[in-house]
């Protein structure tokens, strides 16, 4: 059991590894892929100085709360798409037909899946988060829950992802509806949770779990409360259990497809 | 011991039919309608260990699919299937470790890592050590003959090169049943002839079992023993190449260059299937007439040359699908 966890380990490490390798095949669209999108995030920051200059306080978050906020958001975005971008693509896999030889593979199909393609920009997203999160609030106990949320707000969003995208085995197009939903959650996840209120607040802690991945982690940082921080464990495993029962079970109703594929 | 037992399998997918034209995209909105195609229909054979088999038919007729289930792809509608008495809907990993497969239209290599990193990959998804698998890429590089591109990014071989590459790729873990689904497609013929010497000398060495799928005729002819021919999902031919070539070829060709032109009466069992001066192509049906008494009845001193040949596997091949598509 130690020693196939050991060997499935090594191969999404070798499978990342490779990924990495290819988008450094071109040295100057990667640099300027992470750096660019560092910039495209900076942008944010002035927008929130010149919010901040209006007003004292947002949805009950300070300016380097609301940076922290972002910092976590471009981390656990970002650390998901280098890692884990296929779970993003995973409704054109299962609709084209593309799972064959993952599952010709005696390893695990969803791991092998999700981390057999990187997105290079997003390493900037990586980055940038931790620029931000270093400039506007550091601590060394607040960089080591940085980045556990960091973790485990990847892991969440990559479960979310696989989850709605798994609903393709049983809707055509189910991509749209996924896609959305993700898109959903990476919107919200910018803004203080303060300014949202009711049902609102109902969805985006639980059904679209930006609170998990975001509000909350943020709210331990600010002010350590070791039941939060259980809360978004919990969470997490709840979710992973529930990602892979579900596409699992929809792997079953899987079509394949002879369309011509090239692993590029 | 069978290497491939199938009982009873059959596989059904659902279709979305649409009519044409907007009305219809609209009406499938508010009322949908399928439609279930049978693609796999209650077939069952078994294959023995070492043996290799051809498994064909025309586009549509099953064959992906079935290789698709005895693979662990797909799951059966019903009926049972063991590949090396392991059931793929229930031990997809077990599996795993003991077949390898190719599909010829579709890659599994890395293409911008040179095939030497694929195949350390493919030994990592194989749990093999480092040393095994350099100890097996040293093998396959001499018996594949990969030095000359081994440091290549695949992206950067030719054709040939790369389904060489995808063959050892799925051989890096010694399988004991490997399965081809047109692993020969789109290869020119000396290419073509190359891979069907490796199939073939694996299938001696290491007593693989080999299940291929192919529309190349030269595939099935000179690597199998045994034709399970399938159409409409289901089998219609399930014998040896001997007894193909036996039942089916009891009709000669047979083409004459003549020393005077002639013109042909209509003769029992004689087809002229061509005539054009001093030349005439000749289907002799052997049940009706003799091939000595077609040579007498031709006039045996007018003859100039003379080649008897059988019909090629092809023509019965498509004879057989003909037959099935007209009695369905």
């Amino acid at each position: 059991m130690l020693m196939a966890a050991k060997n499935q380990f090594r191969v999404c490490f070798l499978s990342i590894k490779y990924n990495i390798m290819r988008e450094m095949i071109n040295k100057v669209t990667f640099l300027t892929n992470i750096f660019f999108m560092m910039l495209n995030n900076g942008t944010f920051i002035v927008q929130w100085l010149l919010l901040f200059q209006i007003k004292e306080d947002i949805g009950g978050y300070t300016l380097d709360q609301v940076m922290l906020l972002w910092g976590l958001a471009a981390c656990t975005y970002g650390l998901s798409h280098v890692l884990f971008q296929k779970a993003f693509e995973l409704p054109e896999l299962i609709i084209n037909g593309k799972l064959d030889s993952f599952l010709v593979q005696p390893k695990n199909v969803l791991l092998s899946v999700i981390t057999s393609a990187t997105n290079s920009s997003a390493i900037g997203d990586v980055l940038y988060g931790f620029v931000i999160m270093c400039v506007f609030s550091f601590s060394f106990g607040r960089l080591g829950l940085f980045i556990l949320f960091s973790i485990t707000g990847a892991i969440i969003i990559t479960a979310f992802s696989v989850l709605v995208g798994s609903l393709s085995f049983w809707i055509v197009r189910g991509e749209m509806f996924g896609t959305n939903l993700t898109n959903i959650l990476i919107s919200f996840a910018t803004y203080p949770d303060g300014i949202f209120k009711g049902a609102v607040k109902f969805i985006l802690y639980i059904l679209i779990p930006v609170g998990m991945t975001n509000y909350l982690p943020v709210h331990i940082m600010t002010n350590f409360n070791p039941l939060f921080m259980l809360t978004v464990l919990g969470y997490m495993v709840m979710l992973v259990i529930v990602a892979l029962y579900v596409f699992y079970k929809g792997l079953k109703r899987y079509s394949s497809s002879s369309l011509m594929v090239a692993r590029m | 011991m069978y290497a491939i037992e199938v009982n009873g399998l059959s596989k059904n997918f659902k279709v979305k039919i649409k009519e044409k034209g907007f009305k219809g995209s609209l009406k499938s909105i508010i009322k949908p309608e399928y439609k279930t195609i049978r693609a796999v229909d209650n077939i069952s054979f078994a294959v023995e260990e070492g043996e290799i088999l051809a498994f064909i038919g025309p586009n549509g007729a099953g064959k992906s699919t079935t290789i698709k289930m005895l693979t662990g792809i797909l799951y059966p509608q019903s009926g049972g299937v063991s590949v090396l008495g392991i059931d793929p809907t229930k031990k997809r990993k077990q599996l795993a470790y003991n077949i390898g497969t190719v599909f010829g239209q579709k890659e599994q290599l890395w293409t911008h890592l040179t095939p030497y990193d694929n195949f350390k990959f493919f030994g990592a998804i194989y749990d093999l050590s480092a040393k095994e698998v350099e100890f097996r890429i040293d093998e396959l590089r001499t018996t594949f003959e990969l030095d000359e591109f081994i440091n290549i990014p695949v992206r950067n071989l030719s054709l040939g090169q790369r389904i060489r590459c995808e063959i050892v790729a799925s051989l890096i873990h010694k399988p004991k049943v490997l399965f081809l689904d047109e692993p020969t497609i789109g290869l020119d013929p000396v290419v073509k002839e190359n891979v069907r010497k490796l199939i073939k000398q694996m299938n001696k060495e290491l007593n693989t079992t080999i299940f291929l799928t192919s529309h190349d005729i030269g595939d099935i002819e000179k690597l199998c023993k045994r034709i399970i021919i399938v159409n409409q999902g289901q089998i219609v031919l399930d014998d040896s190449m001997e007894n193909i070539k036996y039942h089916y070829l009891n009709k000669k060709i047979v083409e004459i260059k003549l020393k005077e032109e002639v013109e042909w009466p209509v003769e029992e069992g004689i087809t002229i299937i061509k005539s054009k001066g001093c030349n005439a192509k000749l289907e002799v049906d052997t049940t009706v007439k003799k091939i000595s008494d077609a040579i007498k009845w031709i006039d045996a001193d007018n003859i100039e040359d003379i080649t008897i040949s059988n019909v090629p596997l092809e023509k019965i091949i498509t004879e057989i699908y003909k037959n099935v598509e007209m009695r369905t």
